[in-house]
């Protein structure tokens, strides 16, 4: 019989296996603490890098390790201390669980603790099995309205919710945001829901800008070779942006995005950066400095963000089954990573491993 | 007795007990000796009426005491910050670091903080052995003496009102109450750069005193006078036209309350420090018609700590003048009492060597 807990492993880069592992048990020491059943698990740009690269920055597969991250599934039980969630509730799982000691954590920034432990950054375990543990507090109860399968979508909508909060989008802002995949998508969607008058997709796919444009974008821009001051000159232009942007984010982490951003936000702007490219840049410093940009950085998500993605998809004011373009079984989960990479279609989901 | 503690079972009445010496729990848990335990005015109400919301459980008592300091005696095996035998100040309200909150970064509104001396059984410091995990406690230099390392709680307290209500440099900044939370709020508000710190009371000593402690001017308001009549002779004897940036209330009375609001200028700042009664009659047109901001303010979170102790540490104040007695732990009811009838500024106890 084995241990019957079927979970989807990195061994190391560009080899992965399926194993069985032990079926977690909750400990005593541990009552805060939820086991719950995978159902769905979406795919991240994070994943394939660690597939293809075997390490993000100082982050090394040293170790065979789980994968995966953005998930949902069915609480199949419970420790002593739990009261927020039952067997058989239907949660969006958060997957990294700070120390909740340090400064950062007692300062409302636990995103940022230096002893996070996140599903599927080495040395952690991720997601992708049949049984994921996890303490209650980062357990979120959908409403019966929601589909699991929305479910599996409120990480990539907490990282855009998270985002859009660092980039403080209020009613009335003007938004553009570089590079139409999954965040960039629900970025606009966000700044969308929360009364942004322009959101502008940009991207150099025009299928990606179609899209955006049926989804959540008020209007869309096509990147072309020119230089970031031109490109920005012409974006201001073609959509009617006057002076420059409110808040640029970046969600491509391309270098001649990044650029074109400081030179399309107005004085005073915001820019948030939230796609990963290149660790080192050129950066447009005097355009930065002269006009006084704030310019912040984004990391995952903190106190409220997974709350408030869930309401956002609950009432309908951002949508996310638009961006489910595949869904497979779990024993399909290798072919699913090779077309993610190939860059097939926008949020390919993997099914719990079944009975 | 192995852990005598000072316990408290209704109005008037403690009993010195040998209440079990506490072990690690976890790994992050540390043991202190206690040295020090401070006086505050929660002390006092508890000694006169037993309990403040939540009143002392005849049968349970509870052991009392919450500004404390002590030595280093034993740690979990993850413990890095202190070694045996380091001098540490003591954040004495532990949250549940689970709710929203804890998480938001006001762990201070934990609703389920165990505050040292809450009833009906979050002990307190008066005590021998005191169980704290490592990141509330404060590692404090040996050539602090241990009895000025407990001012740094209420000096917690003044950090936290002084953050919440933004000084920056070059303000002018009122604190309505010269007793110990007022002159530590003056200190701090020096710290942030105010330029011009004038501390409030109806007690000449106290004024005086606040002379002596601070860089400061003092005021006395009129007992004949209204609050508006008061507010506007303090700005017209220190040339203020519009009205103050800031006003620290560290009094909790009303007429104090009434004051502070109309001192301030068009756009000032007003923070709620000192605790009296749950409700009081507010100029509400007066703030609103000068946008004023006013923010509550309670205890001390994220950061609050380790400022004070690097403002005692850095000498930057004569803690010591605030310390007025100090008094054996066999003798915890003369502090109270000292404290009760207005003498001195900080009564302190001493648990053991």
């Amino acid at each position: 019989m084995g241990n019957q807990n079927p979970s989807f492993i990195l061994e190391s880069k560009g080899k992965v296996k399926f194993e069985d592992r032990p079926v977690p048990e909750i400990k005593d020491q541990d009552p805060h603490d939820v086991i719950v059943e995978v159902k769905f698990t979406g795919i991240c740009g994070s994943d394939i890098h660690y597939w293809q690269e075997g390490h993000i920055g100082h982050y090394i597969v040293e170790a065979p390790m789980v994968l995966g991250h953005e998930s949902a599934g069915v609480v199949h039980s419970v420790g002593s201390a739990v009261t927020t969630v039952k067997p058989g509730d239907e949660v969006a799982m958060e997957p990294g669980i700070p120390c909740r000691r340090c400064v950062r954590c007692k300062e409302g920034r636990y995103n940022l603790c230096p002893d996070m432990a996140f599903a599927a950054t080495p040395p952690i375990d991720g997601t992708l099995a049949r049984y994921y543990t996890l303490p209650e507090d980062f357990c979120y109860k959908l409403p019966s309205h929601v589909s699991l399968e929305e479910g599996a979508l409120v990480e990539p909508a907490s990282v855009a919710v998270h985002v859009c909060r660092q980039g403080d989008i209020k009613p009335g802002d003007s938004v553009v945001v570089f590079g139409a995949g999954p965040v960039g998508l629900l970025c606009c969607s966000v700044a969308k829901a929360w009364g942004a008058t322009k959101v502008i997709a940009v991207d150099i796919n025009d299928e990606r800008l179609e899209f955006a444009k049926k989804y959540a974008a008020t209007a869309v821009f096509r990147s072309q070779k020119e230089s970031a001051k031109d490109s920005a000159k012409r974006l201001l232009s073609e959509t009617n942006l006057g002076g420059g942007a409110d808040v640029i984010i970046d969600a491509s982490g391309a270098e001649i995005c990044i650029q074109t951003s400081i030179h399309a936000l107005r004085t005073g702007g915001t820019y948030v950066q939230a796609g990963m490219g290149k660790d080192e840049i050129v950066w447009p410093i005097s355009a930065m400095g002269t006009k006084e940009l704030n310019v912040k950085g984004s990391f995952r998500y903190s106190e409220g963000d997974y709350r408030l993605a869930v309401e956002l998809i609950s009432t309908g004011r951002i949508s996310v089954k638009e961006l489910i373009t595949g869904k497979v079984k779990f024993e399909e989960a290798e072919q699913a990573f090779h077309d993610v990479k190939a860059a097939k279609g926008i949020k390919t989901l993997i099914m719990g491993p079944t009975a | 007795m192995h852990n005598a503690s000072c316990v408290l079972y209704g109005p008037g009445s403690i009993q010195f007990e040998d209440r079990e010496i506490p072990q690690l729990c976890d790994e992050h848990d540390i043991i202190v000796r206690i040295a020090y335990v401070g006086v505050c005015g929660s002390d006092v109400h508890f000694w006169k009426h037993g309990g403040i919301r939540t009143m002392v459980d005849p049968q349970k008592g509870i052991i009392m005491g919450h500004e404390a300091c002590g030595i280093v005696h034993s740690k979990g095996k993850a413990v890095k910050s202190v070694e045996l035998g380091d001098h540490v100040a003591i954040e004495p309200g532990i949250p549940c670091r689970r709710c929203k909150n804890c998480k938001d970064g006001q762990y201070n509104l934990c609703k389920a903080v165990k505050f040292a001396a809450a009833p009906p059984d979050s002990h307190g410091t008066l005590t021998k052995f005191f169980r704290i995990p490592e990141d509330f406690v404060y590692r404090i230099p040996p050539d602090i003496p241990l009895e000025e390392i407990v001012i740094v709680e209420p000096l917690s307290v003044a950090v936290h009102a002084v953050r919440l209500v933004d000084i920056r440099p070059g303000e002018t900044v009122v604190v309505m109450g010269s007793g110990t939370i007022g002159l530590l709020c003056g200190a701090v508000a020096k710290a942030f750069g105010a330029s011009q710190i004038i501390l409030v009371d109806i007690i000449d000593r106290k004024l005086e005193f606040a002379e002596q402690f601070l860089p400061c001017q003092t005021f006395k308001p009129l007992s004949n006078a209204s609050p508006e009549e008061n507010a506007a002779a303090l700005n017209k004897a220190f040339g203020i036209d519009d009205g103050v940036d800031v006003v620290i209330e560290a009094s909790g009375a009303a007429t104090s309350i009434q004051t502070g609001i109309h001192v301030l200028k068009s756009g000032g700042k007003y923070v709620q420090t000192g605790l009296g009664k749950p409700n009081v009659e507010v100029p509400i047109l007066t703030l609103s018609e000068k946008e004023l901001l006013v923010r509550g303010c309670f205890r001390y979170g994220s950061g609050d700590f380790e400022l004070a102790a690097s403002m005692l540490v850095k000498r930057q104040l004569d803690f010591k003048s605030l310390i007025s007695s100090i008094s054996t732990f066999e003798h915890v009811v003369d502090a109270w009492e000292k404290t009760a009838r207005g003498e001195g500024v900080k009564n302190l106890i001493k648990v053991q060597d």
